[in-house]
């Protein structure tokens, strides 16, 4: 029994087209994916369905085989699923300290909040160093690290990034990628969306093609990554920068 | 020099006053993008609750505040599952809530009229013509309770804010609502209480208004115009903004009148509108606006 299922799934936002067309993906624990495709694909569209922000048309995700049936996102997060969005995921006015207490919003436990963000601090001296300071006065790549860090004060099983690399400078880049990996040790299992798509595959055990709405392949992230099929279709140019240095 | 410090200390204390009487409508803004154009109707419907209760009951209004605002709270919280949750996902809430609150305005008016009629009402408690000295200075006894109530409880509110895990849980909507979601926030939860919270405070301001500002039920057009001013000197939204958009335009609205005359206060509140809209669209200490 997968750990996640999402089963015919259509969505799409106000009175707008379908995004989602019946798609369908199984989750298994303790494994790492990592959704490619197109722009307008619906990867990031998949990841607010199964988090709760947008409900689905029609079909349903089910969790342990329990199915959400319009669970609110808080339910969502309660039973384990936590998702860190693309933008503007901290809390500009709260500090530092301040945003991970919130993430720990559903912990009611003060010891172990206070034990989490030792933790968090750990993975991330920079943020114990900007401990008082605003969310909304930390660079793009602390923002991120906030951002991931107060998704772990939840200790979730199943941790959803959308794009968690935009935007950031490489070496911060390598970093949020060497703390995923870290997660995946830990057994968490990782759903993430990632523009550069070799990077991504690289990271995860298993790779997902999304295109028009529907998974059009999914495989072992190695497979993927060697295909030369979808290579060209979608890994297009960042194959041939990788190739040409 | 005395002169003026008199009459700063008159517009500190009806700034503070005015605070209280604009927190719950820039706090209904903040958590939940409603503008709510019947915050004042509220006010001056705690207003009548308070009359009656002094003038039947005798109880003091500022008393009154302990049974008044429990019961607007109550009050607010079933407005908002009634009619707040069913306007939630339109496409233009923001637009939708002027409107329903707009209509709510007019049937509270209706309503008052109808039981109450057009006369002006005023409480009297015995501090009302009372005052004391405070070196040279002149403090209106009645004036200064309700300041004092006023600091209190915007004090306890900002305390409640700031402390509370439901507190946690209204800043965080109020600043990021998607991400007060997937932190595990009720969203819903947090905007039906902060309704209820934004009614207490229209009921705690009806109590002071009972027997500071004379009133009847058309009353409250003026009063809802004068709060917008004051919510948007001080930025949709933000509460520190509204205090001290508050305290600015009480001291600047008693100078003016003291200095030029009495018909010219309220202008003080839409020219300093007018001005902060040239200078600064956001407000004092609003938010940027999104492009």
């Amino acid at each position: 029994m997968a750990l996640l299922e999402v089963r015919d799934v259509d969505a799409g936002y106000g009175q707008g087209p379908d995004i989602l067309k019946g798609l369908s993906l199984e989750v298994e624990a303790g494994r790492s994916y990592c959704i490619i495709g197109p722009n307008g694909a619906g990867k990031s569209t998949l990841l607010k369905v199964i988090s709760g922000l947008l409900p689905p048309r029609s079909g349903e995700v089910a969790f342990r085989d329990v199915p959400f049936n319009g669970a609110r996102p808080d339910q969502i997060l309660a039973a384990g699923i936590c998702f860190v969005p693309q933008d503007q995921a901290v809390f500009a006015e709260m500090s530092v300290r301040e945003n991970l207490t919130m993430g720990a919003y559903l912990v009611r436990d003060r010891s172990v909040i206070k034990e989490r963000m030792d933790r968090v601090f750990e993975l991330f001296p920079i943020l114990a160093e900007r401990a008082s300071l605003d969310g909304g006065k930390l660079s793009g790549g602390q923002q991120q690290m906030l951002a991931l860090g107060r998704a772990l004060m939840i200790d979730p099983e199943v941790l959803m990034l959308d794009e968690p690399s935009l935007g950031l400078a490489p070496q911060i880049a390598d970093q949020i990628f060497t703390t995923i990996r870290g997660l995946e040790e830990l057994g968490i299992t990782i759903v993430m969306v990632e523009q550069n798509a070799v990077r991504g595959l690289e990271l995860a055990e298993w790779g997902v093609v999304l295109d028009l709405g529907i998974v059009r392949f999914q495989g072992p992230a190695d497979t993927i990554l060697a295909d030369s099929r979808i290579r060209e279709l979608y890994l297009g140019k960042a194959v041939d920068t990788k190739d040409a240095s | 020099m005395t002169e003026i410090i008199q009459v700063t200390i008159f517009g500190l204390l009806l700034g503070g006053v005015y605070a209280l009487f604009a927190s719950g409508l820039t706090l209904a803004f903040g958590v939940m993008r409603i503008v709510n154009l019947a915050h004042a109707v509220f006010i001056v419907a705690a207003a009548y609750v308070a009359f009656f209760a002094f003038d039947i009951l005798g109880i003091d209004p500022l008393l009154a505040v302990i049974f008044i605002m429990p019961i607007f709270f109550i009050i607010g919280v079933g407005v908002y599952i009634a009619l707040f949750t069913r306007i939630e996902g339109s496409a233009r809430y923001v637009e939708m809530t002027v409107l329903l609150t707009f209509g709510i305005a007019i049937m509270i008016e209706g309503l008052l009229g109808w039981r109450f009629t057009g006369i002006f009402r005023q409480a009297a408690p015995g501090y009302l013509t009372d005052a004391f000295f405070i070196g040279d200075f002149l403090v209106p006894t009645g004036q200064f309770f309700a300041a004092m109530l006023s600091l209190v409880l915007l004090i306890g509110l900002w305390a409640f804010l700031r402390f509370t895990r439901t507190g946690y849980g209204i800043r965080a909507t109020m600043q990021n609502r998607a991400a007060a979601q997937l932190v595990g926030v009720n969203v819903r939860r947090v905007a039906a209480i902060s309704f209820g919270i934004s009614a207490a405070l229209a009921g705690a301001s009806g109590a002071l208004m009972s027997y500071l500002f004379p009133f009847f039920p058309f009353r409250h057009w003026q009063w809802i115009a004068l709060l917008l001013a004051l919510v948007v000197l001080g930025g949709m939204g933000s509460l520190k903004g509204a205090v001290v958009g508050a305290l600015i335009l009480g001291v600047a609205s008693s100078l003016v009148v003291d200095r030029i005359g009495p018909g010219w206060g309220p202008m003080t509140f839409y020219a300093a509108l007018f001005l902060i809209l040239l200078v600064r669209p956001r407000g004092l200490f609003g938010k940027e606006v999104a492009a």
